[in-house]
C-alpha cells in the first residue's frame, strides 16, 4: 500500500477534498491518510454514493419533497444529497454543470423537472461529453428553459441552438450566425409530451386542477426540419444528434469545456463573456485537459483526472485561492458538524441560508449562471456567512458538533495547551491553513479560557466559531 | 375467516381538486375518515403552503360542507397532521406527528381537548402516524417512531401496547396506517411501512400472521402506507412506493392491483370552465402518455390520471374504496364487485 510521504501530501489531499468535494471531514481525512495523492484522486473519481438518506424516508417526512413543487423542496432535496453522500465529488460535478447549464425553477416553476435534470447530470456528468450534450438536449427542463418547444420546422426559435454553441459547448467566436440557424433547424421537433398544455401550465404557474405533470421528452418527426443543413463546414440532413457529434469533435469544444473546468476547480477565470477576447490564464492546463478529452473519447472524468494530477492544480498557489461559493460554505460546514442523521427541517433553513448569501440553488441569476469569485463577498453576505458557520459549529445541541469536540479533546489529551488545541481544531476542520497572524489570534483566544489546560466543550465550541469566522475559512 | 370468490375493483369517480390556500378542495391530503352518514373528513398536510393545512369535509357526490383547523400550535391547530379518525360519538381525532399530540374536535370541528407527551415510556408517544377506534371504544395509536401500537382511552390514558422495533413477527419498522376488522373478531391490521408487509393481530394485540415482501410484482409491496378491510373481509393495501392499491382476500390471495384512472371532477371542471385558456390547451392533453421510465414514482409524476403517493385508504358505508391521492390533491373512488 502506498502512503502519504509528507505533510505536504497531507495538505495536498486536503486541497483536493476542498475542490473535488466540500472539504474533508475529520473522518475523511483519517480514511485517506494511508493513501497516496494519486490513489485519493482515483478513489474520488470512482466513488459511488452509499450513504445518502433514502428518498422514501425523505418523502415520508417531507411529502413536499415528493412532488417537489416549490424551490425550497427541490433544492432542499439536493442539499440532503450534498450533505449526506459519501461521494461528494459527484455532487460537486453536478454543481459545476448547474453553473454551466444554468436552468432555473424560477421560470420552469415545477421542481420535479429540476430533479429530473439533476438526475440526468448525475448520470452523464462524468461520462462522455457527447452523451451529456445529447441528454441535455432531450432534457425537458432545458427544452422549456430555452423555449425549444417553440422551435418549429416552419419557424425556428434560436434560443437553444444559440446557447448550446455559445454557453454550453464552444464559446463565441467558434461558429457563425448561420451555424446558429442551422443548429436550431436540427433541433426542431425536440419538445415535450403534451407541449401546449405543459407550456401553458408553466406560464400560468398553476397547480390546478391536479398538481404539476412532470415533463417527458418527445421527438415530433412532423415538426422536424429534415432538410439539408451546413453546419461548421459539414453538410447533410442533420438531426440534433448529428450536430452534437460535429460539435464534440471540434477542438474549440475541448478548449471551452477545459476552461470551464479550470475556472471551477482551479482558479477564477475572467467572466465567460470575456473569453473570446482574452486567452486562458493557464493555457498549459487547458491543453492537458484537451488532450485527455480527445484521448479518452470526450470523457469528462478523464479531463478531471488529468487536471487533478496536473502541476497547475497541485501548485500551492492554487490552494485556498478561491472564495467558497455559498453552497460550498453551507454544505461544507454542515458536513463538518456531522451532517444530517435523518430527515430534519434544518435542511430548509440551510438551503435558504445559501440563498441569503447570494446563491439560490435552482435559481441562477441568468443563463450564464453565477459569476462567482469575489462577487460572492459583500458586507451583507460576509456577515451571513460568518453567522451561519458560527451557529452551526457552535451548536452544542447538535450531536455532530459534540462528536467533533470530543474528537478534538481526545486528540489533544487530558492536559492541553492553547497551541495544541488550535492546531488540532484546525486539523479537524479540514486541515485548514491559516496565517501566522490568524493562528496567533486563535491561540490568544484559546488562552483566555478559564482553564485553558482543560478546556470545556463550550470553550472548544467558541474556538471553532472563531475559526470559521476567519478570513481563511472563506476560501477553498 | 371468510372465503371469498374472485373479485375486482371498478373505478367509480374522482372527488376534489387542488386548493393550496384553503377553501373547497384539497392540498396534499394524507388521511381521511368517513362518518356513518358518508361525510368524508380529509386532513391536508400541505407542508410548504401553510394556508392549505386544514380538514376539508365533503362527500362522494361532490358535496362540500366546510373546513376546520389551521397551521399552528394553538389549541385546535396542527403542524404535521398525519391521521384522522372518528370516535363512536362522531368526535374527530387528529394526530400530529410533529407536535406529538392528539386533538379532539366536535363533529363540526370545534376544539374540545388535546393530549400527548413526547417520549417512549408507556403512554408517551413519538410520531403518531395512525389512529383507529376499536369496537369497544379504545383508541389505537400507531406510535411509529417507538415502533409500537398503543391502546389508549379517548382522553389519552394508557391501557396497553404491543410491538417493538425489528423485522420479526410482531415487530415493526416505522409502521404507518391501521385498520380493524368490522366483524366481532376486531382483528388489527398494521401497515409495517419499512418492512414492506402488513401484519395482522388479534384485537388484544396477539400476532396472527403477516403478508408481503419487497418488490414491484403483484402481491409485493414497496413501503405500504395504509391498509383497509371491508365488511366481507377483503383487504386493501396502499402500496405507496409502488404507487398503487392492491386488493387481497382474507387469506391474502391476490385479487387485483389498481394504478388509478382519475377523471376530471366537477370541481376541477368548474375551474377549467372559469379558465378558458387552460381548458382549451387541456382539450389536446393526453393524460396517459407512454412513459420512458419504469420508476413508479416518476411514472406517476408524468401520468396525471395515475395515483401519486396514495397515502391512505378507507371503506365508506356503501362499501366503496376511497383513496387519498395525495400529490394529485383528490380522492379516487373504487367499488368492488364479484367476477
Amino acid at each position: 500500500m502506498t502512503t502519504i510521504e509528507s505533510r505536504t501530501d497531507e495538505l495536498l489531499i486536503a486541497h483536493l477534498l476542498r475542490r473535488a468535494g466540500f472539504g474533508g471531514t475529520a473522518t475523511e481525512l483519517r480514511d485517506y491518510s494511508n493513501l497516496s495523492y494519486e490513489d485519493v484522486v482515483d478513489k474520488l473519481l470512482n466513488a459511488v454514493d452509499s450513504t445518502s438518506i433514502p428518498q422514501d424516508v425523505i418523502r415520508r417526512y417531507h411529502i413536499d419533497q415528493s412532488d417537489l413543487r416549490t424551490r425550497g423542496s427541490s433544492s432542499g432535496n439536493w442539499l440532503y444529497q450534498m450533505v449526506t453522500t459519501d461521494a461528494p465529488f459527484i455532487e460537486k460535478v453536478n454543481l459545476f454543470w448547474h453553473r454551466v447549464f444554468a436552468t432555473g425553477q424560477t421560470k420552469l416553476i415545477q421542481g420535479k423537472a429540476m430533479e429530473t435534470h439533476l438526475a440526468m447530470l448525475r448520470k452523464f456528468g462524468l461520462g462522455k461529453f457527447d452523451d451529456l450534450l445529447l441528454n441535455l438536449s432531450k432534457d425537458p427542463a432545458m427544452i422549456l428553459w430555452l423555449d425549444n418547444q417553440d422551435n418549429h420546422k416552419a419557424s425556428i426559435n434560436e434560443n437553444y441552438g444559440r446557447e448550446i454553441l455559445e454557453l454550453f459547448a464552444m464559446g463565441v467566436g467558434n461558429y457563425t450566425e448561420e451555424d446558429v440557424k442551422e443548429c436550431s433547424r436540427a433541433f426542431t421537433g425536440w419538445t415535450v409530451e403534451n407541449t401546449d398544455y405543459m407550456a401553458l401550465k408553466m406560464r400560468n404557474n398553476t397547480m390546478r386542477p391536479y398538481g404539476y405533470v412532470n415533463w417527458q421528452f418527445k421527438f415530433d418527426p412532423d415538426d422536424h426540419d429534415n432538410g439539408e443543413k451546413t453546419f461548421l463546414g459539414e453538410t447533410g440532413n442533420f438531426n440534433g444528434d448529428d450536430i452534437i457529434a460535429i460539435i464534440c469533435k471540434n477542438p474549440a469544444t475541448a478548449g471551452f469545456i477545459a476552461r470551464h473546468l479550470y475556472h471551477y476547480f482551479v482558479a477564477d477565470e475572467l467572466p465567460v463573456p470575456q473569453w473570446p477576447h482574452f486567452p486562458p490564464i493557464n493555457p498549459e492546463a487547458i491543453q492537458v485537459m484537451s488532450d485527455a478529452y480527445f484521448d479518452s473519447g470526450y470523457s469528462i472524468k478523464a479531463m478531471l483526472r488529468a487536471l487533478f494530477l496536473s502541476d497547475s492544480f497541485k501548485s500551492k498557489t492554487a490552494w485556498n485561492a478561491r472564495v467558497k461559493s455559498p453552497i460550498e460554505l453551507v454544505v461544507g460546514t454542515v458536513r463538518l458538524a456531522g451532517g444530517y442523521d435523518g430527515p430534519s427541517s434544518d435542511v430548509y433553513n440551510h438551503i435558504a441560508a445559501s440563498g441569503y448569501m447570494g446563491q439560490d440553488i435552482y435559481a441562477p441569476p441568468s443563463v450564464e449562471g453565477w459569476m462567482g469569485g469575489a462577487d460572492w463577498i459583500s458586507t451583507g453576505s460576509m456577515v451571513m456567512r460568518v453567522n451561519f458557520a458560527g451557529e452551526i459549529v457552535g451548536n452544542l445541541d447538535n450531536k455532530g458538533v459534540r462528536d467533533l469536540i470530543s474528537t478534538i479533546k481526545s486528540e489533544t489529551g487530558n492536559v492541553t495547551t492553547p497551541e495544541s488545541l488550535v492546531r488540532t481544531s484546525l486539523a479537524n476542520l479540514g486541515n485548514l491553513q491559516v496565517s501566522d497572524e490568524t493562528r496567533e489570534g486563535l491561540v490568544q483566544f484559546a488562552s483566555s479560557a478559564e482553564d485553558s489546560a482543560h478546556p470545556s466543550d463550550q470553550d472548544v465550541a467558541s474556538l471553532l466559531q472563531l475559526i470559521v469566522a476567519t478570513r481563511e475559512y472563506q476560501f477553498v | 375467516m371468510i372465503t371469498q370468490t374472485k373479485s375486482k375493483l371498478n373505478y367509480v369517480d374522482t372527488v376534489g381538486f387542488g386548493a393550496d390556500v384553503g377553501g373547497r378542495g384539497f392540498h396534499i391530503p394524507v388521511d381521511l375518515s368517513i362518518r356513518p352518514d358518508g361525510r368524508i373528513y380529509a386532513v391536508n398536510r400541505s407542508p410548504m403552503h401553510r394556508l392549505g393545512i386544514r380538514v376539508g369535509i365533503c362527500d362522494v357526490n361532490h358535496g362540500w360542507y366546510h373546513e376546520f383547523g389551521s397551521d399552528g400550535t394553538d389549541d385546535g391547530q396542527f403542524v404535521g397532521p398525519t391521521a384522522i379518525t372518528h370516535g363512536p360519538d362522531n368526535r374527530v381525532y387528529i394526530a400530529d406527528e410533529e407536535l406529538n399530540r392528539i386533538t379532539v374536535y366536535t363533529p363540526d370541528g370545534e376544539f374540545i381537548s388535546k393530549w400527548g407527551e413526547q417520549g417512549s415510556d408507556p403512554g408517551q408517544i413519538n410520531g403518531p402516524a395512525g389512529l383507529k377506534f376499536t369496537s369497544n371504544g379504545d383508541l389505537l395509536v400507531v406510535d411509529h417512531l417507538n415502533n409500537r401500537i398503543q391502546r389508549m382511552t379517548p382522553d389519552g390514558k394508557y391501557i396497553s401496547h404491543f410491538g417493538s422495533e425489528g423485522t420479526g413477527e410482531g415487530e415493526f419498522n416505522l409502521p404507518w396506517g391501521i385498520d380493524t376488522d368490522s366483524d366481532p373478531s376486531g382483528n388489527i391490521y398494521i401497515a409495517d411501512w419499512r418492512n414492506d408487509r402488513i401484519q395482522r393481530f388479534t384485537s388484544n394485540g396477539k400476532f396472527i400472521d403477516m403478508y408481503g415482501s419487497s418488490g414491484r410484482e403483484e402481491g409485493k409491496f414497496d413501503r405500504p402506507s395504509d391498509v383497509a378491510v371491508d365488511q366481507d373481509g377483503f383487504i386493501y393495501v396502499a402500496d405507496w412506493g409502488n404507487q398503487r392499491v392492491q386488493m387481497f382476500d382474507s387469506n391474502w390471495n391476490f385479487q387485483q392491483s389498481v394504478r388509478g384512472e382519475a377523471t376530471v371532477s366537477p370541481w376541477a371542471q368548474e375551474y377549467l370552465d372559469a379558465n378558458a385558456d387552460e381548458a382549451e390547451a387541456r382539450s389536446r392533453f393526453n393524460p396517459f402518455i407512454e412513459v420512458d421510465t419504469d420508476d413508479p414514482h416518476e411514472i406517476s409524476s408524468r401520468v396525471e390520471s395515475y395515483l401519486w403517493d396514495p397515502t391512505a385508504i378507507e371503506i365508506d358505508p356503501e362499501g366503496r374504496l376511497i383513496i387519498t391521492d395525495s400529490l394529485r390533491h383528490r380522492l379516487q373512488v373504487y367499488q368492488r364487485s364479484n367476477e
